[in-house]
């Protein structure tokens, strides 16, 4: 499987699933269905905001029980492009609850500031092959501790064993 | 390019080993040290506030994850890095990765289930 996207900036992942493209369209478009998948095993996912249409805002949030009580990541979007069961793109930022963004000292080292999630359907033989593309710029966060020092120092050395 | 899934889980297997060994910053600093050159153990402990039993420790994790290759010489065994497991965890998107595979899994399952209440309810109706 190849993809024009070789960007480093990107993920691409590709599923065939056993469901009409309209049920999978409404796992991504329906808060009672993407709150049923999108968590990780043990989080609470809030739809706040999911208006689906080019302009409408997504607000959606993750709550987990940890060690030190309850913590919680909100992440605000805004839909770009809605075909129905064809095509879905939403922008996604860290934010507080009411939708803030966040400014990138607050994000985790060298996660970009916002995001953008691409949703491709394609009706296949009784099921549907989705592609999703999770795309973004990397932020230039002065004073990246953590990963980014030790990349930031490693990629001289990367780019010399791959010269 | 690897496809055959086999292949692939063999790859997540790595990933795994090679994203758990980066999950501390103890052993971040040692892979950012041994970026300027092989070391020995004494080297690589000076900067922590660790014995060299627990620096050991951290350089296995390491070597497990294949981001550090060893020497023979057994009582220097001096370290250096091995960076291609690197250039796949390096970008934000490949630690993306797992969290997506790990969203569809789940979603497969709701929809699996979502399906079979949706044909049970209508041979209810029947």
């Amino acid at each position: 499987m190849t993809s024009d996207n070789e960007s480093q900036d990107s993920v691409v992942l590709e599923r065939t699933l056993d469901a009409p493209a309209e049920l999978v369209w409404s796992m991504w478009t329906e808060p009672e269905h993407f709150s049923a998948w999108y968590g990780p095993q043990g989080a609470d996912v809030t739809v706040k905001r999911m208006d689906v249409r080019v302009g409408g805002p997504r607000l959606v949030g993750m709550t987990m029980e940890g060690p030190n009580g309850t913590m919680s990541m909100w992440f605000a979007g805004e839909h770009r492009e809605v075909v129905p069961s064809e095509r879905l793109a939403y922008t996604e930022s860290m934010s507080d609850e009411d939708g803030n963004v966040k400014d990138a000292s607050e994000t985790p080292d060298g996660h970009p500031g916002t995001t953008t999630v691409v949703v491709e359907l394609r009706a296949t033989d009784g099921g549907t092959t989705m592609t999703m593309t999770h795309q973004g710029v990397p932020a230039d966060s002065p004073g990246a501790a953590g990963w980014n020092m030790a990349f930031d120092k490693l990629e001289p050395y990367l780019a010399d064993q791959q010269g | 390019m690897p496809t055959a899934t086999t292949t692939a889980a063999i790859e997540d297997d790595r990933l795994d080993a090679t994203f758990a060994a980066l999950a501390n910053s103890t052993r971040r600093a040692m892979l950012a040290r041994l970026a300027d050159g092989p070391a020995n153990v004494t080297d690589i402990a000076e900067p922590f506030d660790l014995s060299l039993p627990a620096v050991s420790k951290h350089l296995k994790v390491l070597e497990h994850a294949g981001l550090i290759v060893r020497g023979q010489q057994a009582q220097f065994r001096p370290c250096a890095l091995d960076a291609a497991p690197l250039e796949e965890v390096s970008t934000w998107a490949e630690q993306y990765r797992p969290i997506w595979e790990a969203r569809f899994d789940r979603m497969e399952g709701y929809l699996h289930q979502l399906q079979q209440q949706h044909k049970a309810g209508t041979n209810d109706d029947q």
